[in-house]
C-alpha cells in the first residue's frame, strides 16, 4: 500500500515535470532580469566577496594569498550553496501562496524548483571561478572528476533540510529571520576560512559534529589538494545526504496536504 | 459516463485567531499549563455527496459562505478532504482567476508559456495556441514587454484569453468574469460560451440568476456546508424564494 502510494507519488512527480522545468526556468531569469550585466554577475558577486575575504583572512592567518584563495574557493563552493538552498528554499511555499491557493501542482516542485535553480547557479559559477583559479596556479586533476558526485551528495543534503524549513516556514514564519542568523553562525562553525585542525580545543566538537564539515571536505580534497576525499568522508557524506533526504521528505509529506490552510 | 463523485465529503477548517501562531507563541504555549485556544473548528462541507456525468451543466447556489468555492477548490485538489472521497475521472482546471499565477517581472509571452505548463499543457500545444491568445488578447505590440507595465485592461485581457484559450474536460468557473471596454466583454462572453459548448461538464458557482439560468440544468443548493436541495431548475426557484 505505501510502496503503492509512493509509486503515484513519483509518477504525479514526472507528470508535472514541464512546471517544475519552468519553475527553474522562472528562477534563473528572474534572479538576473534587467541588470545590466546580467548573467555576469553570477561570476562576479561571489568573486568579488571571495576577493575580499581571501586579503582579509590570508593576512589573519599569515597565508599566501594565492593558496588561501584556492582554500576559500573550495570552501564557499559548498557552504554558499547549502546556505542559499536551505534559505530560499524554506521560502518557496509562502512565495507561491497565489499559485498554491488557485491551482494543484505538487507541492514539492516548488522547493525543488528552486533548489535545482541554485544548483545550477552553482555550478556554473564554480566553472568560471575554478577558471580564475587555474590561472593563478590551481591544480587540473583527475580528482576533480569527483566533483560531480560531491555536487550530488550536497544537493541531496541540502535538499532534505530545505523541505523542512519549507514546511516550518509556513508555520512559523519568523524563521525566515532566525535562518539567516543561523547560516551566518554555521559559516563560523564549518571550516571555510580555516582548516579544521586549526579549531581543535575548545570549539573543536562543534566543528567535528557539524555535518557540513564533511561537505566541504567532499570539495576541498579534489580541488584544494588535488586528491579524491577518503572514503570514511564519501560515506559519513553519502549516509548524511541520505538520511536528511529521508527525514525532509517523510516530513513534508507528512504536512504537505495541510499547508494550503495556513498560507 | 460518471465524470465525477463526491462521496461523503467533509471539510474542516482551523481558523485561527490573531493571525500565524508565531515561534514565540508556540514556545509559551508549550509551557502553559491552561492552553490559550489560538485556533476554532469549522466545518467547511459536511457530509456533501452527489455525483456528476457526462454533458451535466451544474449551478451551485448558496449564500456567501455556504461553502461553494471551498468545494470547488476541494474538486481542484487544493484542498484535501477532511474525510470522505472525491474521484476525479478527467483533466479538470479552474478558472483561474485574472492573472493569478502571472508573474509581474515576466512578459506576456512569457507568462502565456508558464501559465499554459500550469495548467497542463506542453510546450508544443502551447506553440500552437500562442498566437491565438495573443491575437485575441489584441496584444501583438507589447507581448515581449513584462506584464507589469502593462495597462489593468491589457492584464484582464491577456488572462481572460488565455485562461479561455484552454479547453479543460470538466470546467471549473468560480463566478464568470470578463473585463475590458465594451468589445471585448461582448467578444468574451461570445468566448466564453463557446468554452463551456467545449467542456464535458461544467460547474458554475454564481450569484447571478439570470447567468444560472441560462447555462445550468441542475443546480446544487449549499447551505452552512451542506447539501439543502440537488435538481432541477425547481431547485433554484426554491432558493431564491426562500
Amino acid at each position: 500500500m505505501s510502496d503503492k502510494k509512493t509509486l503515484g507519488y513519483l509518477s504525479e512527480l514526472y507528470e508535472f515535470r514541464n512546471v517544475l522545468q519552468q519553475l527553474v526556468r522562472q528562477q534563473l531569469i528572474l534572479r538576473y532580469r534587467r541588470t545590466a550585466f546580467g548573467y555576469l554577475w553570477t561570476l562576479f558577486n561571489p568573486l568579488l566577496m571571495m576577493s575580499v575575504t581571501a586579503i582579509v583572512f590570508s593576512t589573519i592567518f599569515k597565508m599566501d594569498l594565492k593558496t588561501y584563495a584556492i582554500f576559500l574557493f573550495s570552501g564557499m563552493i559548498p557552504f554558499t550553496y547549502f546556505s542559499t538552498s536551505v534559505t530560499q528554499s524554506g521560502q518557496s511555499l509562502i512565495m507561491n501562496e497565489g499559485l498554491i491557493k488557485k491551482i494543484y501542482i505538487p507541492r514539492l516542485h516548488f522547493p525543488l524548483g528552486v533548489s535545482l535553480a541554485l544548483l545550477i547557479d552553482s555550478a556554473l559559477t564554480a566553472l568560471a571561478l575554478f577558471l580564475i583559479i587555474l590561472v593563478i596556479g590551481g591544480k587540473l586533476t583527475f580528482a576533480l572528476f569527483f566533483i560531480p558526485i560531491a555536487y550530488i551528495l550536497l544537493f541531496l543534503f541540502s535538499f532534505g533540510i530545505a523541505l523542512v524549513m519549507a514546511i516550518s516556514t509556513v508555520y512559523f514564519r519568523d524563521l525566515q529571520h532566525v535562518v539567516g542568523i543561523l547560516m551566518q553562525a554555521l559559516l563560523f562553525l564549518t571550516p571555510v576560512f580555516y582548516k579544521p585542525e586549526s579549531m581543535e580545543g575548545k570549539v573543536g566538537w562543534l566543528i567535528a559534529l557539524n555535518p557540513l564539515t564533511q561537505f566541504v571536505e567532499l570539495f576541498r580534497a579534489p580541488i584544494y589538494q588535488g586528491v579524491l576525499p577518503a572514503i570514511a568522508v564519501v560515506l559519513q557524506a553519502a549516509l548524511l545526504s541520505i538520511l536528511s533526504l529521508s527525514a525532509g521528505l517523510w516530513f513534508f509529506r507528512k504536512h504537505e496536504h495541510r499547508i494550503a490552510f495556513r498560507l | 459516463m460518471t465524470k465525477i463523485i463526491i462521496d461523503n465529503l467533509s471539510l474542516k477548517f482551523r481558523i485561527y485567531h490573531e493571525g500565524a501562531t508565531s515561534t514565540k507563541e508556540y514556545f509559551a504555549n508549550v509551557f502553559r499549563r491552561k492552553k490559550r485556544e489560538t485556533f476554532s473548528d469549522f466545518w467547511a462541507l459536511q457530509r456533501v455527496s452527489f455525483s456528476l456525468k457526462d454533458g451535466e451543466r451544474v449551478g451551485i447556489i448558496g449564500r456567501n459562505g455556504a461553502g461553494k468555492s471551498t468545494l470547488l477548490k476541494t474538486l481542484c485538489r487544493i484542498y484535501e478532504p477532511t474525510s470522505g472521497k472525491v474521484s476525479v475521472n478527467g483533466r479538470i482546471a479552474p478558472l483561474l482567476e485574472i492573472g493569478a499565477g502571472f508573474h509581474p517581472e515576466f512578459t506576456g509571452r512569457e507568462n502565456i508559456y508558464f501559465n499554459g505548463t500550469i495548467l497542463g499543457y506542453s510546450k508544443r500545444q502551447l506553440g500552437e495556441i500562442e498566437q491565438e491568445v495573443i491575437k485575441f488578447a489584441e496584444l501583438e505590440e507589447f507581448i515581449d514587454t513584462p506584464v507589469k507595465y502593462y495597462s489593468t485592461g491589457m492584464y484582464m485581457r491577456l488572462a481572460f484569453s488565455l485562461a479561455t484559450t484552454i479547453h479543460p474536460d470538466i470546467l471549473v468557473l468560480d463566478e464568470l468574469f470578463a473585463g475590458g471596454d465594451a468589445a471585448f466583454v461582448k467578444r468574451g462572453k461570445e468566448r466564453m460560451y463557446s468554452m463551456i459548448d467545449r467542456a464535458s461538464v461544467m460547474i458554475l458557482v454564481s450569484h447571478d440568476q439570470t447567468l444560472l439560468r441560462s447555462l445550468c440544468e441542475r443546480f446544487i443548493w449549499l447551505d452552512h456546508g451542506k447539501v439543502v436541495a440537488d435538481g432541477d431548475v425547481t431547485v433554484l426557484d426554491q432558493y431564491v424564494a426562500s
